[in-house]
């Protein structure tokens, strides 16, 4: 089920494009700030993408105008992406191309900003009469307006394992043979909803998150917006890395709390080996979910070592990102490839003391190893998980 | 063109709780008016806090499960709405307009789009993949194509849900749906129920068309409603008459303004025991 990855990017905290995280995991400089987003005086940590602010939609676009869709415009303008997209249109056929983003909270931030702007007899005001941004599919409208793209279009919406499920529904796609190729994408940006809603659940770190340490305490919420175009491999000789294989599945358990076994986590990644046709002692690294929630770190090494010889190195990177919700699947898949690229794995920032109760260890300290093939996981509320191969096109 | 089956269908609106009332609406024009929305699954004390996404989507997954009697267990799912719980969204929206923006936790964790088959999944005990998807006006028939390939590349069967609660006041200039609905379909590959209600070919097309029209007696409350383009499919499935004639009947929904989802639908003969 190979599928050719011919372009990514990603835009979070780190900066603007993939020469920033490279740079960030190398010299363990964390993209994590006090909370200083604009109306949330909560007490936390937050990912917030510095450039967002001062950046603004070209005319034909400001109908779409939100948060959520600068970061979008922002990220589709890194590495080149957009010029990739535009090359394979131009091979492909604009029709042959779907579009599959993912998000979690979409634009939002825009809708509340819009409820604090209500008229006075309580309804929208002319500048916020936004249908194609108020809702959910608010950033598979702006990449398909962005790019010209005009074959079928959908947005994922599970919570935080969606940007990770874009690359399984990309991979039917194209194996079913009505588009040749898939943007695939995921963006979540910061707003009230996320902040005081994860705050209600008492999830929220007051601290940068500090992914497996025994002192976590909780999460750090993050924004950004990752894009990765996927090819049918014979379309696509020269690409460096390709999707070998992807695995979803549902906890049963609870709609906030992961299965205490992590049934669902296990299912996904034995899935994901599956459809990849490889041993587990084949991955050479892993990109956890490793959210620096009591509950997920501890139900994750669990799960993990169910599956994997205790030489498997893993590590989460929440602890430079934040939690980036819908985009963490797509920003962490993007992290692997270039941990891949340049042969440097990233180590588990803030995670000075793993927590003794885990069955599985954790990378701490960046790791310079050449490796070939690595596994990305992604588990949402709802009990939602997908767990992904990645790996070399030459291997 | 791909085959496949479909092997139960769910239905509630305020106009017909199920598939028996739907094809009685359908084939003799007596719809209900109020009819209450009471799945259950849900157990009764938990039914009052449970969000009305989740119930809508619920009563028509257990619905289309238990009319082909099949083990959810198996059975994958994808929900799709433009706009997911509305009523949820507006609820934050207005809280967090200004201090002390105390959020519900319970509505918090519920406004996830993909609460509706987390709760499905928790309630039926299946570890099967899940989604949650929209494409806004499209979402019905992206949800169709989503759900067919599903069944087609992974041989599996699918529960596909179409679904849009009524706007709350002010979402309605972005989502003018004025009633709630919600459909599902349980997909499968051909053969693998012995009975279903019908079968199916499915193919994308380079093709810029309307949406079919609805049946008259649901243009009024349901043409606003994104959730409800799937309708003219289940209404031929309903319809006594369209049984009868055994042709094909041939439908083509918009998936974008240049594509369409081509659906040549075959009726069984025994969809009269489904009449009953």
């Amino acid at each position: 089920m190979r599928l050719a990855i011919t372009g990514y990017t990603a835009t979070s905290a780190l900066g603007c494009g993939v020469e920033f995280i490279q740079s960030s995991i190398a010299g363990n400089h964390s993209g994590l700030r006090r909370n200083d987003f604009s109306g949330c005086d909560l007490e936390t940590w937050i990912g917030r993408v510095n450039a967002v602010e001062a950046t603004n939609l070209p005319s034909h676009l400001e109908h779409l105008d939100s948060r959520n869709n600068r970061l979008t415009w922002l990220g589709l303008q890194q590495d080149g992406f957009l010029n990739r997209v535009y090359a394979t249109i131009d091979r492909i056929g604009v029709d042959r191309i779907g579009v599959v983003m993912a998000t979690s909270t979409s634009s939002i931030g825009r809708t509340e900003e819009a409820y604090a702007h209500l008229d006075d007899s309580g309804l929208l005001p002319a500048k916020y009469c936004q249908p194609k941004v108020h809702n959910l599919h608010s950033p598979g409208i702006f990449v398909a307006e962005v790019t010209g793209l005009t074959g079928p279009s959908l947005t994922i919406s599970t919570a935080c394992s969606s940007s990770a499920k874009v690359f399984a529904t990309a991979a039917r796609w194209i194996n079913h043979g009505f588009v040749d190729a898939v943007l695939v994408g995921g963006i979540d940006s910061l707003c009230l909803s996320i902040l005081y809603g994860f705050n209600s659940l008492e999830l929220l770190s007051t601290s940068p998150c500090r992914p497996f340490d025994t002192l976590r305490d909780g999460i750090s919420i993050g924004e950004a917006a990752g894009f990765a175009l996927l090819v049918r491999k014979d379309l696509a000789p020269e690409a460096e890395f390709d999707l070998l294989g992807y695995g979803e599945s549902s906890d049963a358990y609870h709609m906030s709390h992961p299965h205490p076994e992590g049934k669902g986590a296990v299912l996904a990644m034995e899935q994901s080996l599956k459809r990849a046709d490889l041993p587990a002692s084949s991955i050479e690294y892993i990109n956890l979910h490793g959210t620096a929630s009591k509950a997920n770190d501890l139900v994750e090494s669990y799960a993990l070592s169910q599956l994997f010889s205790t030489q498997t190195l893993a590590s989460s990177t929440k602890g430079w990102t934040g939690h980036t919700l819908g985009a963490a699947g797509i920003l962490e898949t993007v992290i692997t490839l270039e941990a891949m690229k340049h042969g440097l794995l990233p180590g588990t920032l803030n995670c000075e003391q793993p927590d003794a109760e885990f069955k599985f260890p954790i990378l701490t300290e960046n790791t310079h190893k050449p490796i070939n093939i690595a596994m990305m996981n992604s588990f949402g509320f709802g009990g939602n998980n997908a767990s992904l191969i990645l790996g070399r096109s030459n291997d | 063109m791909t085959d496949l089956d479909i092997a139960g269908i769910g239905i509630w609106s305020p106009f017909f709780p199920d598939w028996p009332a739907f094809c009685d609406g359908i084939n003799s024009g007596n719809w209900h008016e109020n009819a209450p929305l009471q799945p259950g699954l849900i157990p009764s004390r938990e039914r009052r806090r449970a969000p009305q996404s989740v119930k809508m989507a619920v009563e028509v997954l257990d619905q289309a499960c238990n009319m082909a009697s099949m083990d959810p267990a198996g059975i994958a799912t994808v929900f799709s709405s433009a706009m997911g719980d509305m009523q949820i969204t507006d609820y934050l929206c207005k809280i967090l307009v200004e201090p002390p923006r105390l959020v519900s936790p319970t509505r918090f964790h519920n406004s996830v789009h993909n609460a509706t088959t987390g709760y499905w999944s928790i309630t039926r005990h299946t570890h099967a993949p899940t989604s949650a998807i929209s494409a806004m006006g499209y979402s019905a028939s992206m949800a169709m194509l989503e759900a067919a390939v599903q069944v087609a590349e992974e041989d599996t069967p699918v529960l596909m849900v179409s679904q849009e609660m009524a706007a709350p006041e002010v979402l309605r200039i972005i989502c003018p749906s004025d009633y709630p609905i919600s459909l599902a379909l349980l997909l499968t590959r051909p053969g693998l129920f012995p009975h279903p209600l019908a079968s199916f070919q499915f193919g994308v097309q380079r093709k810029s068309i309307d949406w079919p029209g609805l049946h008259p007696d649901l243009e009024e409350p349901f043409n606003g409603n994104f959730g409800s383009r799937l309708l003219p499919l289940v209404t031929a499935i309903a319809s006594v008459s369209s049984a009868q004639t055994n042709a094909p009947n041939r439908f083509e929904f918009p998936l974008s303004k240049s594509a369409c989802l081509n659906i040549s639908l075959k009726i069984r003969e025994n969809i009269e025991v489904h009449h009953e």
